[in-house]
């Protein structure tokens, strides 16, 4: 049993644009340990976000060496049906871009990962599943945009939305990319703030950052340089 | 269950759902009122042969067919046969009543001369007749007031039925409803005189036949006049503009076709000069028309009609009494009425082939567009599927959800096009007709006067600095002008021209087989076209997705 609740190990990646091959990640090495919060710190182009997709099992792409590892078990085995269950409760992901469904509103966007994992059994799992995104939503302050639609909240809003959603099932770990690189400061600050609280609960954090002062918030930092993380 | 939520969402939140589903709708209007109009047209001609000629016609024109009430009693001894009945086919002149002074119109007419009682077990010939008082007392109602027929009695249908003049007893004669142009035909599909004075069943015409002999020469024509006693409308205008129908016994005097004596011309004479006899020359007919008992095909009467001559020729072959025998079976044309209105039915049938490329065209077309349009409304959600797969959901969840759109919006689409198709079809003639006239001047006043309100509105928003209400006020007073200049310049025209389509009035029931197939076809291609680009954003991975403008 790996020490380590995420681990990835050696990950070389290769972008093909036509005949031009775009090496991302050439022997990328991260770990994460529970309850840790890690910042992985790198330039805009440098690889982040494709290194947290596929801790994230978002980039299914054939990587070119290495793997991933999520308590101790590689992810790549895993079948379909269990990278779905991956993606629903294992881990949260939190988008730079928030990625709300505009269809949807507060509330039901914040349901959404326990709509998909109770399927037919919805209406039984409904009550509980609601009140517990409602506290979440409460928490950050919210209440009063439950039945808003993304479009009417500001970008910080519309983050904490993003991360309700990605605590819904309660995952061991939540993945963020650039969770604050579309707000301003104080903004930022004040989801940096709601994150920090959930770590000190004992969620796991990794976060992608090009932003040294946000990556300060977190346990350690790790730097992405030419595809490779310096410790 | 997340994916029913998510397609009740898609289909609620927005208003490109209601635009799919009028899309598919017109699509499928276009399909069934196109498709019904065609097929209904076939039916209609399909029956009317029917009505017309019964199913199998025998006939043998120019020296007529000997013995033919034999014919007619082996034939109607037939298990497969109703009802048989002798006509005589040939051409005339008929001289109308009008104008007034000595030069008459002279008109040339396709002259039945028929056995009214049995003509009329074979084809149905009183509900032809169309000077009649109605049948019962809802189909009165149904008349406009003004109707003429509401004031007849039953002696002018009788008089029609037996063409005879029954106050004079002289021999009467039946007109197509478009032979003369007395009559004028109403917007509800009746008939009236042009003038009082015009009612034909008041006048005589004179009927000139020309017999041909045996030889095939012309003998002397011989006319005479008959009081016309009714008038008939078949529905097909091509028979109600050229057939007038006289009763068999009288075709047969004017065409030397009755019955005589039969001279030996090669012996030698009698002592007091005349010619020793060698029998009887029996009155003859040109045609034989048959119609089947309930249940048996124009073919298969048919068979049992040529069996059923053979047999007559035979017998009459046997019989020393009989010196004129018949001709032999292959000589004659036993026919059924679709081989016998070839003429008639093979450019319709042409028409048919053409038509089902077209609608194979037009169901390509409709097809197609509901699959864009579907293909265009799910590609732009790719992120929204690259966002339910980064929290875990299922590629056939997705393609559930999407799949659910397409059947919901294909089958209401379907349903309010066959509903539309439906309204169209049943109310076409009236749409016809009033397509037929002259815009009234209301129309376009309304419509000019919306324009200006549009065109104000317009202004407002242009002021006001609303770009879309600025545009959609503009481009619906620019079309209501327009429309209301179309109507202003309208000139009634009459797209159905019935000297071109037969029928004088438009097929207007819905064909309700290709309604259910379209309205199949509508759920299948929404679907399709839901369900492919959805199944193509739910293989590519999340991330992919994600990034999808
Ligand atoms: N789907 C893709 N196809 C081709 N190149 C890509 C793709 N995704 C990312 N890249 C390239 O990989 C490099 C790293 O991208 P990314 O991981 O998004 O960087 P970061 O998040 O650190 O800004 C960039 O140069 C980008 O152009
Ligand atoms: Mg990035």
């Amino acid at each position: 049993m790996s020490k380590f609740l995420l681990e990835a190990k050696e990950l070389r990646k290769t972008y093909h644009l036509g005949r031009v091959k775009v090496p991302v990640l050439r022997g990328a090495s991260f770990t994460l340990e529970q309850g840790e919060w890690v910042a992985i710190l790198g330039s805009s182009g440098s690889g982040k976000s494709t290194l947290l997709h596929l801790l994230g099992l978002l980039d299914e792409c054939d990587v070119d060496s290495g793997g991933v590892w999520f308590d101790g078990k590689p992810v790549a085995d895993l079948k379909f049906s269990a990278r779905n269950a991956y993606r629903n409760q294992s881990v949260g992901f939190v988008f730079q871009f928030y990625h709300l469904l505009p269809e949807l509103s507060v509330l039901e966007n914040a349901l959404l990962p326990n709509m998909v994992n109770a399927g037919m059994n919805w209406f039984s799992k409904r009550a509980q599943a609601q009140q517990h995104a409602t506290e979440l939503l409460d928490a950050f302050g919210l209440s009063h945009r439950l039945t808003h639609r993304p479009a009417e909240l500001s970008g910080g809003e519309r983050q904490r939305v993003a991360i309700a959603r990605a605590l819904a099932n309660q995952p061991r770990v939540l993945l963020a990319d650039e969770p604050t690189g579309n707000l301003d400061t104080k903004t930022g600050g004040e989801i940096l703030d709601l994150i920090a609280a959930k770590h000190r609960k004992g969620l796991s954090i990794a976060m992608v950052t090009h932003d040294p002062a946000v990556a300060a918030r977190a346990d350690r930092v790790v730097k992405l340089v030419d595809g490779c993380v310096a410790q | 269950m997340y994916p029913v939520q998510l397609a009740n969402r898609y289909l609620t939140s927005r208003i490109i759902p209601l635009i799919a589903v009028a899309a598919v709708a017109l699509c499928v209007a276009l399909v069934v009122i196109v498709v019904s109009v065609m097929s209904g047209f076939l039916d209609m001609l399909r029956a009317s042969g029917r009505t017309l000629m019964g199913d199998v016609v025998i006939s043998y024109p120019i020296r007529g067919i000997p013995w033919y009430e034999q014919l007619i009693d082996t034939i109607e001894k037939l298990p497969e046969a109703q009802a048989a009945t002798p006509l005589i086919d040939t051409y005339g002149l008929v001289r109308m009543p009008y104008p007034d002074g000595s030069e008459k119109e002279v008109v040339t007419a396709n002259v039945w001369g028929i056995e009214p009682q049995s003509f009329n077990r074979v084809t149905d010939f009183s509900k032809a007749l169309y000077w009649k008082p109605p049948a019962s007392p809802e189909a009165a109602a149904s008349m406009s007031p003004d109707d003429l027929r509401l004031k007849l009695s039953d002696k002018i249908l009788n008089d029609g039925l037996n063409l005879v003049k029954s106050d004079t007893g002289e021999p009467g004669l039946v007109l197509g409803m478009h032979v003369s142009i007395a009559n004028e035909r109403m917007r509800n599909g009746s008939y009236r005189p042009r003038y009082p004075q015009w009612f034909m069943p008041k006048q005589s015409v004179t009927l000139t036949l020309v017999p041909i002999s045996a030889k095939g020469t012309i003998a002397e024509p011989r006319e005479r006049v008959f009081p016309v006693v009714n008038e008939f409308k078949s529905g097909v205008y091509q028979i109600d503009k050229n057939r007038v129908m006289i009763s068999l016994d009288e075709a047969q005097k004017l065409l030397r076709m009755d019955a005589g004596t039969l001279y030996d011309m090669q012996a030698p004479p009698n002592a007091d000069g005349s010619l020793p006899v060698l029998g009887t020359s029996p009155a003859k007919v040109s045609k034989i028309l048959v119609r089947a008992k309930p249940g048996v095909t124009p073919d298969q009467l048919q068979t049992a009609v040529f069996a059923a001559y053979e047999k007559f020729a035979y017998d009459v072959a046997a019989d020393p009494s009989k010196v004129i025998k018949a001709p032999r079976v292959d000589s004659m044309n036993i026919l059924t009425w679709e081989q016998h209105l070839r003429d008639l039915i093979a450019p319709v049938e042409k028409e048919r082939e053409m038509m089902r490329i077209l609608f194979s065209i037009v169901y390509l077309v409709c097809a197609g567009l509901v699959l864009s349009i579907f293909w265009a409304i799910v590609q732009e959600k790719t992120r929204d599927v690259g966002i339910l797969r980064s929290v875990g959901a299922s590629r056939f969840g997705i393609l559930w959800i999407f799949l659910q759109y397409g059947l919901v919006i294909g089958a209401i689409g379907g349903l309010c096009g066959v509903g539309l198709g439906w309204l169209v079809i049943h109310n076409i003639n009236f749409i016809h007709e009033t397509i037929g006239q002259d815009a009234p001047a209301w129309s376009y006043i309304a419509s000019f006067i919306i324009a200006a309100i549009s065109f104000a509105m317009s202004v407002r928003g242009m002021t006001t600095g609303v770009v879309l209400s600025t545009l959609l006020w503009s481009v619906l007073g620019f079309t209501l002008a327009l429309v209301g200049v179309g109507l202003m310049l309208h000139r009634g025209t009459l797209i159905w021209d019935p000297s071109v389509y037969y029928f004088a009035t438009i097929p207007d029931q819905v064909d309700w087989f290709t309604a259910i197939i379209t309205w199949c076809g509508a759920v299948i291609f929404s679907v399709l076209g839901a369900s492919i680009p959805a199944a193509k954003a739910a293989d590519i991975h999340p991330v992919r997705a994600l990034r999808y403008e």
